[in-house]
């Protein structure tokens, strides 16, 4: 198994009470900030996600959200830019996912496609492309783009950028959105004729069969833990997957847990227990419901089907008041020695067939120095004992960049060296 | 929906080279007019009912709106597009020079019609219509949209607890019919604000000087949505555009005051008819 680290970018320092009179995305004051304090916020997410490629993690992530206090990543390639390059200049093999810019948000999208390409080959063959379609309140709200149209720009989009980094000669553009005389990005992607490409999303039966058919990777970024939705959105991706004729690869299918290691369990809770409610209360329990859905965003059916239940957000509605309890019983977060989190993530890792984990170790108000504590433990403890989970299948990850040889310890020096 | 005094029959019309068929709601008996629903979709209303005493109302659906038929709207590209697909309604309806009343989105719809095709209409009703924008006077389209559903009666009511407004925001009475009731009018909303987001401005107040037929504009004094400072925008862009005003009043004019509302349209309506 694949195992990277995931981390947003949260201003850590939230007032008190935020949640009860603001909400954390849109609108939400910057005058409860101190400037001090962003630049301590923003500085310590590179520098923990660069202590996340010096342990030993395959690969870290990034995410987009503009107008967030929880994740503080406008465009976030370059934050990837930052550790693509730092880590090629120490040498280290580490994937470079973002996850990502979001293509039904945008108005430049052949921006995503020079910037792509361009950390592709900074890295050297160590980028994972996502194409995520952005969620309804950045996309609708902060872009101010009409909801009812933001999947045909998705799907315009990702078109446009394919076939600008594999066409070998410039071509014209005559899109419902985008119209160009001459497309011709430079660079173009090392990873011919993309990098692996990964598509997070809800699980709709529309959008898991849309990533089959491309033979692309279904991210699922939960913030519900896998206990409430898992059962419901992965049977049914394995399930199309027969139908669509794919084999069951793990490696097709990436998800996203909170993670919290400390010595013992109780030092855990000790430890990582107040922070983990203020990034739920704070963070992504005070995004208003209705701006993650505005109207025409979801399809009727969709959301007749949500209506009656079977949408199953089951502890997104309470996050706002979360308690720590509720936290770690629905699986959230899974928080508490390394034995107990490495049994209680490799068991559903198992369940589930989940091939590249994704785990987010900072959270709210977490500090740098317990944040990379979590990371050290974790990388020490923890990933040690979930790698190998599917080793015995034979696997092959086709979802993993193709790195063009190992890292180059001087960054200028010329491709290909070997270390 | 509300039911209806008047025996309203559904037709529909084909329309932009046979890809879109858009359905009309039509009752009454008279000279035609044409209604323009707000966002939230066509709703049969006491107002229709009034109309269709002295008119034959038309009162098509929004592209998309139409239960069955969601993915019409992406055949509507722009609200240049959404112009012509009504235009081209009115006459393969076969209409000459029909009346039109729009309602704030509807009202927008309308008053560009008149804008663009200035001999289409006979006549032209526009309740607190949307289309125009002034930086002191926001229009909160956006918010109440995204915003929670609890606040939208604010925006729209003078007098939120009144029945004729709890009417507008009724679910249906049989719990397992609301959701797809509520999924239908999030839809509705996703259609008619493809061509409002986040700001319902495609230049009009360039063009309504264009407008020859006769015009009342009709305000609520505290219209929460759409500022009563528009009436005048409208009032003095539009050469034959006559403005009332009615106090204590909010967005949706006819819940509001339906009284003082129907008298002004009548009354214009009646005017020098023929």
């Amino acid at each position: 198994m694949k195992v990277s680290l995931f981390e947003q970018v949260p201003y850590r320092h939230m007032p008190e009470g935020f949640e009860q009179r603001h909400h954390s995305v849109v609108t939400a004051p910057y005058d409860v900030v101190d400037p001090e304090r962003m630049q301590e916020s923003l500085r310590s997410a590179y520098a923990e996600l660069m202590h996340g490629a010096r342990a030993g993690f395959d690969g870290v992530c990034v995410t987009e959200h503009s107008q967030s206090s929880y994740d503080i990543s406008p465009n976030p390639d370059l934050l990837a830019a930052a550790i693509a390059w730092t880590a090629q200049a120490e040498g280290l093999d580490v994937a470079i996912t973002v996850l990502g810019r979001s293509l039904g948000k945008t108005r430049e999208p052949l921006k995503i496609a020079e910037e792509y390409a361009l950390l592709d080959c900074v890295s050297g063959g160590r980028l994972i492309a996502g194409f995520p379609v952005g969620l309804s309140y950045d996309a609708n709200l902060n872009a101010a783009l009409p909801a009812i149209e933001t999947r045909e720009r998705y799907r315009e989009h990702r078109e446009l950028i394919l076939k600008a980094w594999a066409e070998p000669r410039p071509f014209p553009w005559n899109g419902r959105f985008e119209k160009y005389g001459q497309v011709n990005v430079w660079p173009r992607p090392i990873q011919q004729p993309h990098p692996p490409i990964w598509i997070p999303g809800t699980g709709s039966p529309g959008t898991l069969r849309d990533i089959l058919r491309h033979d692309y990777a279904f991210v699922y970024l939960s913030w519900d833990g896998p206990k409430l939705v898992g059962r419901q959105v992965f049977d049914r991706y394995w399930e199309l997957a027969d139908e669509e004729g794919r084999e069951s690869n793990p490696y097709r299918l990436a998800f996203l847990q909170v993670v919290a290691v400390a010595e013992t369990d109780e030092r855990a809770e000790r430890e990582y227990g107040k922070h983990l409610e203020a990034h739920y209360r704070s963070g992504i329990g005070a995004i208003p419901h209705t701006s993650m859905a505005v109207p025409g965003y979801a399809e009727p059916a969709a959301v007749e089907a949500m209506l009656r239940g079977g949408g199953g957000h089951g502890m997104l509605a309470r996050m706002k008041t979360a308690t720590y309890r509720d936290i770690v019983e629905s699986q959230v977060a899974i928080v508490g020695s390394p034995a107990s989190v490495a049994d209680q993530i490799g068991e559903f890792v198992r369940e589930f067939r989940i091939g590249n984990l994704l785990v987010m170790l900072q959270n709210g108000s977490m500090p740098r120095e317990l944040t990379e504590k979590n990371i050290s433990l974790f990388a020490e403890e923890v990933l040690p004992r979930l790698r190998p989970i599917w080793d015995d299948e034979g696997w092959e990850n086709h979802w993993w960049p193709r790195a063009q040889g190992t890292a180059n310890a001087a960054a200028g020096a010329a491709p290909g060296g070997r270390a | 929906m509300s039911a209806s005094a008047v025996d309203v029959r559904d037709e529909t019309v084909e329309v932009w080279d046979g890809r879109l068929m858009l359905h009309v709601k039509v009752a009454g008996d008279g000279p035609p007019l044409v209604f323009f629903h707000p966002l939230p979709g066509l709703a049969w209303q006491p107002l229709l009912d009034r109309l269709a005493g002295r008119h034959t109302v038309f009162a098509p659906e929004h592209p998309g709106t139409s239960p069955g038929d969601p993915h019409a709207i992406h055949e509507v590209q722009t609200f240049g597009e959404l112009l012509l697909v009504y235009e081209e309604a009115v006459r393969g309806l076969g209409l000459e020079r029909p009346a039109a009343l729009g309602h704030s989105f509807g009202g927008m719809v309308a008053a560009d019609l008149a804008a663009t095709f200035p001999r289409l209409f006979s006549k032209l009703v526009l309740l607190a219509p949307i289309g125009l924008w002034r930086d002191d006077a926001p229009i909160r389209l956006a918010e109440m949209v995204a915003g929670p559903p609890e606040e939208t009666p604010g925006y729209l009511f003078a007098h939120p607890e009144s029945d004729a407004a709890r009417a507008v925001l009724a679910l249906p009475d049989d719990p397992a019919l609301i959701p797809r009731a509520v999924a239908q009018g999030a839809w509705n909303i996703g259609c008619t604000t493809k061509f409002a987001w986040p700001i319902a401005d495609h230049g009009l107040g360039r063009r309504l000087h264009r407008v020859e037929v006769p015009a009342l504009v009709l305000w609520g004094r505290d219209d929460a949505l759409v500022p009563v400072a528009y009436a005048e925008e409208f009032g003095r862009r539009i050469p034959h555009g006559r403005v009332e005003v009615i106090d204590d009043c909010g967005h949706v004019l006819q819940a509001d005051q339906p009284q003082r509302t129907w008298s002004a349209i009548s009354d214009f309506l009646a005017e020098s008819r023929g």
